[in-house]
């Protein structure tokens, strides 16, 4: 019994409005309860949650989920509309969902690369689909946690080689790790970077605990040590240590290392190792 | 252009795919191994693994000899140049 509280505490429940026979095959990882009637659909409206993910193939279905939400006040969660859209049903989507992903001129995933991205830890970090408005140049992508990000088309520099982004050729591939733009591909990772400040903040940490130099291994320990740069101060100034930390520095003195090593409490060779 | 290289049938089969792409993150030169929506980037200067995860060990032994081999070095290299003139694999002050 709290193996299964656990499990499904752990995998919020997914709906998928579907009628097409192979789709659900896609999802099945995702355990989604298919929902391809009426009946069904006021069954899933009860039952779930603000954490329910829905993804709809089915223009009729998603109008009757309008239709029953709406009676009920009920919080969906979040959807994903793979059909074609009434501008006017927006309205009333954007205040049943917690966060919206449907198809305007661009497109989505295949299902199972869908799934893959649904499954995976770094979902926020992956595009599901896209969206081109060449009036504005600019592209809308919608990551995994359907949280949206609109960039212009000068995110795309041409390539050394001459590729020109082809933007009325758009899709996001590689299980959302890649945007295509005809013959031009973008890392998803490189676009994030450049319009995402907490993905950047992220990043640029995680790759500094990978450096391996002295430097960034200096910086680790003091910072694991709580000492700020001014505390080598007066064997080391703290202008010395930033330029260590910087790999500034090719070669550090016996003396800076034996200052370094007593104040750190570390031996002078295992500076390195941390 | 984007360079994808040409793996082998069985490899494509299993979804794996070695490319660099027009824009990449702005750091070392690179080659991006990829299967669903993990990667590993290889550095093209030092052909080391540019991240501590995910583990290379999850790569196959047969892409990674691919990887090894002086043909497939020099052809990533070559591709990466012609993407990125700023920052050329040759060019060794930058590393």
């Amino acid at each position: 019994m709290a193996n299964k509280l656990k499990e499904s505490k752990k995998r919020p429940p997914m709906f998928l409005l579907t009628r097409g026979k192979k789709r659900p095959s896609s999802f099945l990882s995702l355990r989604p309860q298919i929902v391809s009637s009426k009946k069904q659909l006021s069954e899933s409206v009860r039952s779930a949650t603000k954490d329910s993910l829905w993804i709809s193939y089915e223009k009729d279905l998603t109008n009757d989920l309008m239709r029953f939400a709406s009676k009920s006040n009920s919080h969906l969660g979040n959807g994903l509309l793979i059909h074609p859209l009434d501008m006017n049903s927006i309205p009333t989507l954007t205040s049943l969902f917690d966060r919206l992903a449907f198809k305007a001129n661009g497109g989505f995933l295949p299902p199972h690369e869908l799934a893959e991205v649904f499954e995976s830890e770094n979902r926020s970090d992956l595009f599901i689909g896209s969206s081109v408005n060449s009036d504005t140049e600019t592209i809308t992508f919608w990551r995994g946690d359907f949280r949206s990000l609109t960039v212009p088309f000068s995110t795309f520099n041409n390539s050394g080689d001459g590729t020109k982004p082809d933007f009325e050729e758009c899709a996001v591939i590689d299980s959302g790790l890649t945007v295509q733009l005809g013959d031009y591909e973008a890392a998803v990772e490189a676009i994030l970077y450049e319009h995402d400040l907490e993905f950047r903040r992220r990043l640029s940490k995680k790759r500094l605990q990978e450096d391996q130099s002295f430097g960034a291994s200096l910086r680790r320990l003091r910072k694991q040590r709580g000492l700020r740069r001014e505390d080598f101060e007066p064997g080391i100034c703290a202008k010395t240590i930033a330029r260590i930390e910087q790999g500034k520095v090719s070669r550090v003195q016996k003396s800076t290392l034996d200052v370094l090593s007593s104040r750190l409490g570390v031996a002078p060779e295992e500076i390195e190792s941390f | 252009m984007a360079f994808n290289f040409p793996l082998s049938k069985s490899l494509r089969k299993a979804r794996w795919k070695m490319k660099i792409r027009d824009k990449e993150i702005c750091e070392h030169p690179h080659v991006t191994i990829i299967r669903g929506t993990v990667f590993w980037r290889v550095n093209l200067r030092t052909w080391e693994f540019m991240d501590d995860d995910p583990d290379p060990a999850l790569i196959p032994k047969e892409l990674i000899k691919i990887l090894s081999q002086k043909e497939t070095r020099q052809q990533l290299c070559r591709e990466w140049d012609q993407m990125y003139l700023n920052n050329p694999v040759s060019d060794e002050s930058k590393e």
